[in-house]
């Protein structure tokens, strides 16, 4: 019994008729580091509701640490820990409080509570605060707080959703070291989802890429990036109608050495091992058939890559759009 | 069983400590019955020589009624909290744990019924320097603190309800004035029943704060009635049966 997560064939849909997850399979081993990659939208936070049993699912089968999620939630409950996506505090207790009250309803109490709470305010470096009120934290003292909150029961299981959006990089990278200690020091199994692929690619040992409510694809991030055979090399088109870059496409796919040539919002992506020696010829080539480039340029492959492979979309630009339609509604 | 009271209390505490934190709500509760008191003992004095007004005048007449508008005028803490918990995620980060789910909302009506008593402790103190006198004596105070605790868990449970149903702080506060104006006014808190109209008795002989303000009333001014008090008793418990039930059914969509 080396998986401590397993979903198979797992279904969500909404009163309303939205299938938020459609069908997805899945494992997680005890110790590992796993993601979940993927836009607004996807799939990810439903699929964390019903793993900490928030939720109930539609179909399919889940199981926690051997545990299933409709029938055994109340033993699930003991040994997972549950960061969400908006910090959730009580701002009206102190740091210490917080915790001591989490602790308490992980029925834990006394001398060993008491210690742990100690132990794992030193752990977030809140020990000089921990007798303010939450409330007057800034926004990454809160989320390490809200943090240290999902640990005091020593959870075997640590579902994180989105544990970094909204904070500053420098908040950011703390709370990655922090995420990286409790992996590798204490051994406890971490389940993420994220939309930022510098996150995922830094964090997780294994990830799945989610859209749509469906896995697109699952391997470690050097695999799936290895996949794309190469550094990127990014060509945006002056005028991208259609036929400009189907002949784009065409004349970069005959260049030797290039794997893969993928559409863009803006013009193209091609993969290449030998990327910056082809720029060259790209731009002459171009030349030569009169299509004008604004500008191209040389990255190396990242999951946004693989992403992109996959979905024909970047999570970034989507993301992008997201936003503006929201604003629409709020 | 052992675990649930344990979650119990410590959802109790939480509730206090955040209380006791927010000075203003206690300011407010504690000047509320002082404001009624006063004005009331003032403005509506002359009632009290009103042929066929029971004896002991106004003020003794009326304290009945504003203890137990304390209770009913507090409660609207216990739904806008629980909104707040929900809508604030607090409620499933609890939920995410193996936390008693009743526990959440019990935590909160038992802080409620203590924080009553503070009101209620001041009403009675005022009262007694404006000349009013328990008749009972010690063990009268007592029962009437109770009786005032357990109406409180009834119409926190009513604010409750409405709260885990509309998840809106706005609905608790809006539909609790709607609730709570007529229960305070047509009914026997400030004027004998005698002096109410025909449809004013019709309502108020089903008002459960009538029955309520009655029993505090014989034991500040009669003696132990017990009729009156166990009667009182009865309609505080079905009272909260219902209102604590239909917030643990509406929790449950919330617990899901």
């Amino acid at each position: 019994m080396s998986d401590i997560i397993n979903v198979e064939n797992l279904i969500k849909v909404y009163p309303g008729g939205t299938r938020a997850v459609d069908g997805i399979s899945f494992s997680v081993r005890e110790g590992e580091f796993f993601g979940f990659l993927g836009p607004n939208g996807a799939g990810k936070s439903t699929t964390i509701q019903v793993l900490t049993t928030l939720l109930k699912k539609t179909s399919g089968s889940a199981t926690v640490a051997g545990y299933d999620v409709d029938k055994d939630a109340r033993e699930i409950r003991k040994v997972i820990g549950v960061q969400r996506q908006d910090t959730i505090l009580d701002g009206d207790l102190t740091g210490r409080e917080n915790l001591t009250l989490q602790g308490h309803l992980q029925r834990l109490h006394g001398n060993a509570l008491k210690k742990r709470v100690d132990e794992l305010l030193t752990l977030v470096e809140l020990s000089d605060v921990a007798d303010k009120r939450a409330a007057h934290y800034s926004g990454g003292m809160k989320k390490r707080l809200d943090l240290a909150s999902t640990l005091v029961h020593k959870p075997r299981v640590l579902f994180l959703d989105e544990p970094t959006s909204g904070l500053d990089p420098q908040s950011r990278v703390a709370i990655w070291e922090h995420l990286e200690t409790l992996n590798q020091d204490e051994g406890v199994t971490v389940f993420l989802t994220t939309q930022q692929m510098e996150e995922a690619d830094r964090l997780c040992q294994r990830l799945s890429i989610i859209d749509h409510g469906e896995i697109v694809v699952s391997g470690s991030p050097v695999e799936l990036k290895h996949q794309l055979g190469g550094d990127t090399i990014t060509m945006s088109l002056a005028n991208g109608d259609g036929g400009v870059k189907d002949r784009s496409k065409r004349i970069v796919s005959g260049i030797q050495g290039v794997t893969k040539v993928l559409d863009t919002e803006t013009g193209l992506a091609a993969y290449a091992k030998n990327a910056s020696a082809l720029v060259p010829d790209i731009v002459r080539l171009f030349d030569e058939n009169k299509i004008r480039l604004t500008s191209i340029s040389v990255t190396s492959a990242s999951l946004d890559d693989v992403f992109l492979q996959h979905t024909g979309r970047r999570i970034r630009s989507e993301e992008l759009s997201k936003v503006d339609t929201w604003k629409g509604h709020v | 069983m052992y675990d649930a009271l344990l979650d119990v209390w410590h959802l109790y505490i939480r509730a206090l400590k955040k209380t006791i934190r927010t000075p203003i709500l206690i300011f407010s509760a504690l000047a509320l019955p002082v404001l009624f008191l006063v004005l009331f003992s003032q403005i509506f004095t002359q009632f009290g020589n009103l042929p066929g007004f029971p004896a002991g005048g106004y003020v003794q007449f009326v304290v009945a009624g504003i203890i137990i508008m304390n209770p009913l005028f507090d409660s609207g803490g216990a739904g806008e909290s629980v909104v707040e918990d929900i809508n604030s995620g607090f409620v499933s980060k609890m939920l995410v744990t193996p936390v008693n789910r009743a526990a959440i909302l019990f935590g909160r009506l038992l802080h409620d019924m203590t924080m009553v008593l503070f009101p209620v402790a001041i009403t009675l103190v005022l009262a007694y320097a404006l000349g009013a006198t328990v008749i009972t004596g010690a063990p009268g105070i007592l029962l009437i603190l109770l009786t005032a605790a357990f109406f409180a868990l009834a119409m926190s449970g009513l604010t409750m309800a409405i709260g885990v149903t509309t998840k809106s702080s706005q609905a608790v506060a809006s539909l609790d004035l709607v609730v709570t104006f007529p229960l305070a006014f047509v009914s026997t808190a400030f004027v004998p029943y005698e002096f109410l109209p025909g449809w004013a008795q019709a309502f108020s002989n089903v008002n459960p704060f009538s029955y309520v303000v009655n029993a505090v009333r014989v034991l500040m001014s009669t003696g132990f009635v017990w009729s009156t008090i166990l009667a009182a008793y009865a309609v505080i418990a079905v009272f909260a049966a219902v209102t604590v039930g239909a917030t643990l059914f509406q929790f449950r969509s919330v617990v899901k």
